[in-house]
C-alpha cells in the first residue's frame, strides 16, 4: 500500500511539473508572438507576464469551489491547458490580420492558460491534503513547481525555438501536457470516476493537436497569406529578393521583400508619369536606358513611342526579369515588353555596370528601390549621378523615381539637389497614386537651354499623364523641404533623412 | 544613477535579448552545408630576416655600380624613390627582401575582395602638409580644389557612411565613443577628454610651432609639453582624473591601434599625438574622414610604384653596408639564385628599420635596443553570412568594446556593388606588452589552429555563430609590426643618433626614426633623405 501510495503522490508531482514547464512555455510563446508580430518587445513581455501571474491568481482563487471528484477534474484541467495552450501559437498566428482583435484574443488566451494553471496547483493540493503531511505537500508541490518553471525558461530561447520554432514548440507542449493527461487516466483508473470518458476525451486531443502539428508548415504559408491579406497567386524567392504576387478581385499586387511594387488597379499612374515627360521633353528619343524596373512596366510606356530604336534594361535580379518575360499574368501587365526586339535586358549591378558602359543614351529612367538601406542609398549618390552623366548624350534627358514628397520631402528634395550639382537643370513633379500615395519624381537635363514642359512627341491613349508637365511640377508647402544636404557616398545622408522620414510613420 | 538611464541600458539589455531570440529561427532556417573552414598562415619573411643574426651567406660573386642605392620598398623608400624622380634622378636601384613593395602597406587579395595586410587608411592630411596634398593630386584621390582653396577629395576615395560602429553593452552603435548605456559620470569624463584634446589641437608653443603636428617633427620643442614624454598614458590619464573604465578602454584601444601599445606602456606624448596631431582642416566643413581602399595602403604604395620601373632588385636581403672609398658598399644575398651581389653606390638611403638596420652597420646596437616594435597579427576572414543582433548596420570599420583585438574592418565597403555574395572582413589585433620582444617569440611559437581559435573567440562576442559561416581564415603574423614609442623614445638620444647620416654617404629614412608608423611620416622621411641626399651631393660636386 504505501509503495502503490508513493507511486500516486509522485505521479501528480510529476504532473505539477510539467504544467509548470508547460505554463511557462505558453507564456513565453505568446510574449514572443506578441513582440515579434506587434513589436515594442519590453512593453508585450511584461503585459504577458503580469496578466498570466494575475489569472493564475484568478484560478487558484475559484479552485475552492471545485470540491467533488478532484482528481477526475485534475485531468480534465490539464487536458484543457494542454489544447488551449498547444492551440494558442496557431491561434494567435492565424487571428493576426484582424489586429484590432489580435490583442483581446491574445490576452483571452494568456488569461485562460493562467486560470487554468492557477486551478491545477491548489487543486492537486486538496488531493493530497489527506494523504501527505502538509508540511511535505507544500514543499514538494512548490519545488516542482519552480523546477519545472526553470527548465522551461532555459529550453524555451537555448533548444525549443531554435529546433521546432514558436508555433511547434507550443503545439509539441500541448501534446506533452495531455500525454501526462493520458498517463493519469491510465496509471490511475481506479481512482477516477469515470475514467473511459477521460481516457476517449485525452487521446482525441492528442491527436488533434498531433495533426496541426504535422500541418504546422502549411497553416504558417497560410497565415503568410493573411498577412497580405490577399490571395497569393504566386510566390518566388531569386537570391536577391522573395517576390509575391497576390490577387484580389481585379487588383493583382506585386510585393519584393513584402514592399508593395505596384498594383495592377493604379500602376498605369505611376509609369505614365515616370516615363512620359521625360520622352516629351528630350531632344532625341533614339537610345533609352532604364535602371531598375525589371517589371518592364516602364518599357512598357516607352515602347509607345515607335521613334525609339533601342532600350536598354539593367537590373540586377535575373530572376526579376526572367518572371516578367514568362509568367502569363505577369507578361499581360507589361505587354511582352521585355521580349520586344527593341529591348536588351541586361542583368547586373547597375553602378558597376554604369561606370563601364561605353554606350551613350539620349533618355534615362532610373526606377530604384527607396533608399532604404545603406547599399540602396549608394544609387542616389552624388557618384553615381557623375557616373550617368558619362553615359549620357549631351542633351540627355534624365528622370529619377525620387520617393515621396508628402511622406519624405526631405529625401525627396535631397535626391533633387543632389541631381542638381552635376545636371545644370533640373526640375521635380509629383503625381497622385492611390496605392502608393503621392509620389514624386526628379527630372533634368544636360542642356541648360532646355525646358521640361517642351512636347516634342506624344502618344495617344494615355489614361493618366496629359503632357501638360506644368500641371504637375507645383508642390504645396507640406512638401517642401528646403535645408537639406547633398547626398554623397562618405555622408550617406539621404538614407538618414528617410529613415527618420519614413520611421516616423 | 537616473532613473532613466537606468532604463535605457535595460531596455538597451531587453532588446538584445528578443532580438537574439527571433533571430534564433532564421539562422536556422538558412543553415547551409557546413563547409570546411581553410586556414592559412602568413606573414613577413622573418625566416630569410633572421639569418640576419648568423651572416652565413656565400661570398659575393657580382658587382652592381650604381650613383644611389634604396634599401627598403616600404613606404619611405617608395617615397624616396619618388623624390628622387622629381629631382630629375633616375639612376637609381632599390632593392627589396620581400618579393613585392609595400612594406607594412601590401595587401592580399582572394576570390571577393583584396584586403590590407596591414596599413589601411590615410586620414584626411592636415592642410600645411603641402608635399602629400601634393602626391594626392598627383594620384587624383585629389580631384581639385573649390573655391575657398580646400581640396575636394575623390568621393569614391573617402571612406562610405556609415564609417564606424561599436559594439557596446550588447548593442552595436554608431561611432567608437559609447553614446548608449552611459553613466554620467563616463559622459562627463568623455566630454572632458575630448575639450582637452581640443585645446591640444590648436595649441601652439612658445617657438609657434603646434604642440603636436605630423610629421611629428614639426611639432613644438616647449620643454613642458616634451616632458609629456617621460610618463606612461596611463599615467597621465590619472592625473588628470579620467578614471572611468569606459574612457580607459576607448584611449587604450585608440593607442593599440596605433602604437600597438596600449596606455599602460604607451609615451603620453604618443597617446595624445593620436588625438591632436591631426587638424582636421583640409576641408571647408572640418570634416574628420578618411581615405581607403579594400587593398589599403596597398593603393597608396602601388601609386609610388611607378617611379621605380627598372629600379627594383626584389628577394634581396642586404646583410652589410661599409663605405668604401668614396663609395658605399652594399653586399645583398639574392634569395633567388642563392648567390650574394655587391652594390657599389656612390649614395645609399637605408630605409629599413633600426631593428635591420643594426646588423648592416657596425657600432648601432647600442641605440638600436631603444626601438621597440610591437608584434600584429591580421586575420582575413571570409564568410557566408555576417549575422548580429542587427541594432546597428556593418560599417567599415567595427569595434567591439573590451575585445582583445581591434576589431574588424569590412573589406568590401568601399565596393559600389549592392551585394556581395561572400563577406570579407580582416581583424586586426596588436599585442601591447612590457617586454615585446618575449611576446614576439610568443606569438611566432603558436600555431595557426590556435590563433583561429583566439579570432573566432572574439569575434564571437558580438557575432555568436560566426563560426559556422566561416570558409576561409588568412591569418597574417608581423613580428615588427610597427615601432611603439614608449616613454623616453621620441626626443631620446638614441632615436637622434641613429638618424645621424654616416660620411654624407649613408642615410636613414624610416617611420622608426619619426617615432610613429603612420604613412605621412613614412612619406616625409622619403622626401627629406632624398633632399638630404642631394643637397650633400651637390656640395660635394
Amino acid at each position: 500500500m504505501g509503495k502503490k501510495f508513493l507511486r500516486f503522490e509522485f505521479l501528480l508531482l510529476i504532473a505539477v511539473f510539467t504544467i509548470a514547464t508547460c505554463g511557462l512555455v505558453y507564456e513565453l510563446v505568446a510574449g514572443t508572438l506578441a513582440s515579434y508580430l506587434l513589436g515594442d518587445s519590453v512593453k508585450q513581455f511584461s503585459l504577458i507576464i503580469g496578466v498570466y501571474l494575475f489569472s493564475m491568481g484568478i484560478g487558484s482563487y475559484f479552485s475552492k469551489f471545485i470540491t467533488k471528484k478532484l482528481l477526475d477534474t485534475f485531468v480534465e484541467i490539464e487536458i484543457l491547458v494542454g489544447l488551449v495552450g498547444g492551440l494558442s501559437s496557431v491561434v494567435l498566428f492565424l487571428l493576426f490580420e484582424s489586429v484590432d482583435y489580435f490583442q483581446f484574443i491574445l490576452y483571452l488566451l494568456v488569461f485562460t492558460t493562467g486560470c487554468l494553471v492557477g486551478l491545477e496547483i491548489p487543486l492537486l493540493m486538496n488531493i493530497l491534503k489527506d494523504r501527505v503531511a502538509f508540511r511535505d505537500l507544500v514543499s514538494n508541490v512548490f519545488t516542482f513547481d519552480y523546477i519545472g518553471a526553470l527548465l522551461a525558461s532555459i529550453l524555451f530561447p537555448l533548444v525549443l525555438v531554435p529546433q521546432l520554432g514558436v508555433m511547434r514548440t507550443s503545439l509539441f507542449f500541448g501534446m506533452i501536457n495531455i500525454g501526462i493527461a493520458i498517463g493519469l487516466c491510465f496509471l490511475l483508473k481506479k481512482e477516477l470516476n469515470r475514467p473511459f470518458v477521460l481516457k476517449t476525451k485525452a487521446i482525441a486531443s492528442f491527436l488533434f493537436l498531433l495533426l496541426v502539428f504535422i500541418f504546422s508548415e502549411a497553416i504558417l504559408s497560410f497565415s503568410e497569406g493573411k498577412l497580405y491579406g490577399e490571395n497569393i497567386v504566386y510566390t518566388s524567392s531569386t537570391p536577391y529578393q522573395r517576390i509575391v504576387l497576390t490577387h484580389n478581385k481585379s487588383d493583382y499586387r506585386l510585393y519584393l521583400n513584402n514592399n508593395l511594387q505596384f498594383s495592377s488597379a493604379d500602376e498605369y499612374r505611376y509609369h505614365e508619369a515616370l516615363v512620359h515627360p521625360v520622352m516629351a521633353a528630350a531632344k532625341k528619343v533614339d537610345h533609352v536606358l532604364v535602371l531598375g524596373g525589371g517589371d518592364g512596366l516602364a518599357v512598357r510606356e516607352i515602347l509607345k513611342y515607335k521613334e525609339v530604336k533601342s532600350i536598354t534594361l539593367v537590373d540586377l535580379d535575373e530572376g526579376m526579369t526572367k518572371l516578367f518575360q514568362t509568367n502569363t499574368i505577369l507578361t499581360g501587365f507589361n505587354q511582352n515588353s521585355l521580349t520586344d526586339s527593341k529591348v536588351k535586358v541586361i542583368n547586373q549591378d547597375a553602378y558597376i555596370w554604369a561606370k563601364n558602359c561605353p554606350q551613350k543614351f539620349d533618355v534615362a529612367i532610373i526606377d530604384f528601390p527607396d533608399p532604404s538601406n545603406y547599399s540602396l542609398g549608394k544609387l542616389y549618390s552624388l557618384n553615381f549621378y557623375k557616373s550617368l552623366e558619362t553615359i549620357l548624350t549631351p542633351e540627355a534627358f534624365v528622370v529619377v523615381q525620387t520617393t515621396s514628397p508628402y511622406f519624405a520631402p526631405k529625401s525627396f528634395w535631397c535626391i533633387n539637389k543632389t541631381i542638381h550639382e552635376i545636371f545644370p537643370k533640373v526640375d521635380a513633379y509629383h503625381a497622385y497614386v492611390p496605392s502608393f500615395g503621392e509620389w514624386g519624381y526628379t527630372i533634368a537635363t544636360l542642356n541648360p537651354q532646355a525646358t521640361f514642359a517642351t512636347v516634342n512627341r506624344k502618344v495617344e491613349g494615355l489614361r493618366f499623364y496629359n503632357y501638360q508637365f506644368d500641371k504637375f511640377n507645383f508642390f504645396s508647402k507640406d512638401m517642401v523641404s528646403n535645408n537639406v544636404e547633398i547626398n554623397r557616398l562618405d555622408n550617406q545622408i539621404l538614407v538618414r533623412y528617410f529613415d527618420e522620414e519614413w520611421g516616423k510613420l | 544613477m537616473k532613473s532613466g538611464e537606468n532604463y535605457k541600458s535595460r531596455r538597451t539589455f531587453l532588446k538584445g535579448i528578443a532580438a537574439s531570440l527571433l533571430l534564433i529561427p532564421l539562422v536556422q532556417s538558412c543553415k547551409e552545408k557546413v563547409l570546411k573552414m581553410a586556414i592559412r598562415l602568413s606573414g613577413t619573411n622573418h625566416i630569410l630576416g633572421h639569418r640576419l643574426w648568423t651572416k652565413n651567406f656565400p661570398k659575393p660573386t657580382r658587382e652592381i655600380r650604381i650613383p644611389y642605392l634604396i634599401v627598403g620598398g616600404g613606404i619611405t623608400g617608395l617615397s624616396a624613390a619618388r623624390q628622387l624622380h622629381k629631382k630629375g634622378i633616375s639612376d637609381f636601384l632599390l632593392v627589396e627582401m620581400e618579393d613585392h613593395l609595400g612594406g607594412n602597406s601590401s595587401n592580399g587579395e582572394n576570390r571577393y575582395s583584396k584586403y590590407p595586410l596591414g596599413a589601411h587608411y590615410l586620414p584626411l592630411p592636415n592642410f600645411q602638409d603641402k608635399e602629400l596634398l601634393q602626391f594626392l593630386e598627383e594620384t587624383k584621390i585629389i580631384t581639385g580644389y573649390d573655391a575657398k582653396g580646400f581640396p575636394v577629395f575623390d568621393e569614391e576615395q573617402l571612406t562610405f557612411s556609415p564609417q564606424e560602429r561599436l559594439y557596446y553593452k550588447n548593442s552595436w552603435q554608431e561611432g567608437l565613443v559609447p553614446r548608449l548605456g552611459m553613466t554620467n559620470a563616463e559622459e562627463e569624463q568623455f566630454e572632458r577628454f575630448f575639450d582637452k584634446m581640443a585645446f591640444f589641437r590648436n595649441a601652439k608653443g612658445s617657438d609657434g610651432a603646434y604642440l603636436f603636428d605630423i610629421p611629428l617633427a614639426l611639432s613644438s620643442t616647449d620643454t613642458e609639453t616634451r616632458a609629456l614624454d617621460t610618463i606612461t598614458m596611463q599615467e597621465w590619464m590619472e592625473r588628470n582624473g579620467f578614471t572611468t573604465d569606459v574612457l580607459r578602454y576607448y584611449v587604450d584601444y585608440c593607442c593599440r591601434d596605433d602604437y600597438g601599445l596600449g596606455v599602460a606602456y604607451v609615451s603620453a606624448w604618443a597617446g595624445i599625438h593620436y588625438f591632436c596631431g591631426r587638424k582636421h582642416d583640409a576641408t571647408a566643413d572640418k570634416k574628420e574622414n578618411v581615405l581607403t581602399w579594400a587593398e589599403g595602403n596597398a593603393r597608396l604604395a602601388s601609386h609610388l610604384k611607378k617611379y621605380t620601373d627598372q629600379k627594383i632588385v626584389k628577394k634581396h636581403l642586404v646583410y652589410q653596408v661599409e663605405t668604401r672609398n668614396d663609395t658605399v658598399a652594399v653586399t645583398a644575398f639574392d634569395n633567388e639564385k642563392q648567390e650574394s651581389v655587391t652594390i657599389i653606390a656612390d649614395r645609399v638611403l637605408l630605409a629599413t628599420p633600426q631593428f635591420i638596420n643594426q646588423y648592416l652597420l657596425t657600432g648601432r646596437k647600442e641605440f638600436s635596443k631603444a626601438f621597440h616594435y610591437a608584434p600584429w597579427l591580421l586575420a582575413t576572414i571570409t564568410v557566408a553570412e555576417l549575422t548580429d543582433n542587427q541594432s546597428y548596420p556593418l560599417c567599415w570599420d567595427n569595434v567591439i568594446h573590451d575585445a582583445q583585438g581591434l576589431g574588424y574592418i569590412y573589406d568590401q565597403h568601399q565596393s559600389l556593388q549592392q551585394l556581395h555574395p561572400k563577406k570579407v572582413i580582416t581583424y586586426y589585433h596588436s599585442f601591447s606588452s612590457g617586454n615585446l620582444p618575449q611576446t614576439r617569440r610568443a606569438v611566432y611559437k603558436k600555431d595557426k589552429e590556435y590563433w583561429k581559435q583566439q579570432v573566432i573567440a572574439d569575434l564571437q562576442k558580438a557575432h555568436p555563430d560566426i563560426e559556422r559561416y566561416i570558409e576561409t581564415i588568412d591569418i597574417h603574423l608581423l613580428g615588427h609590426g610597427m615601432i611603439s614609442p614608449v616613454p623616453g623614445f621620441l626626443f631620446g638620444k638614441e632615436k637622434e643618433l641613429a638618424r645621424q647620416p654616416i660620411a654624407n654617404r649613408i642615410y636613414f629614412g624610416h617611420s622608426d626614426l619619426a617615432g610613429i608608423s603612420i604613412f605621412e611620416e613614412a612619406f616625409h622621411q622619403g622626401i627629406n633623405a632624398v633632399n638630404k641626399m642631394i643637397n650633400d651631393a651637390t656640395l660635394d660636386s
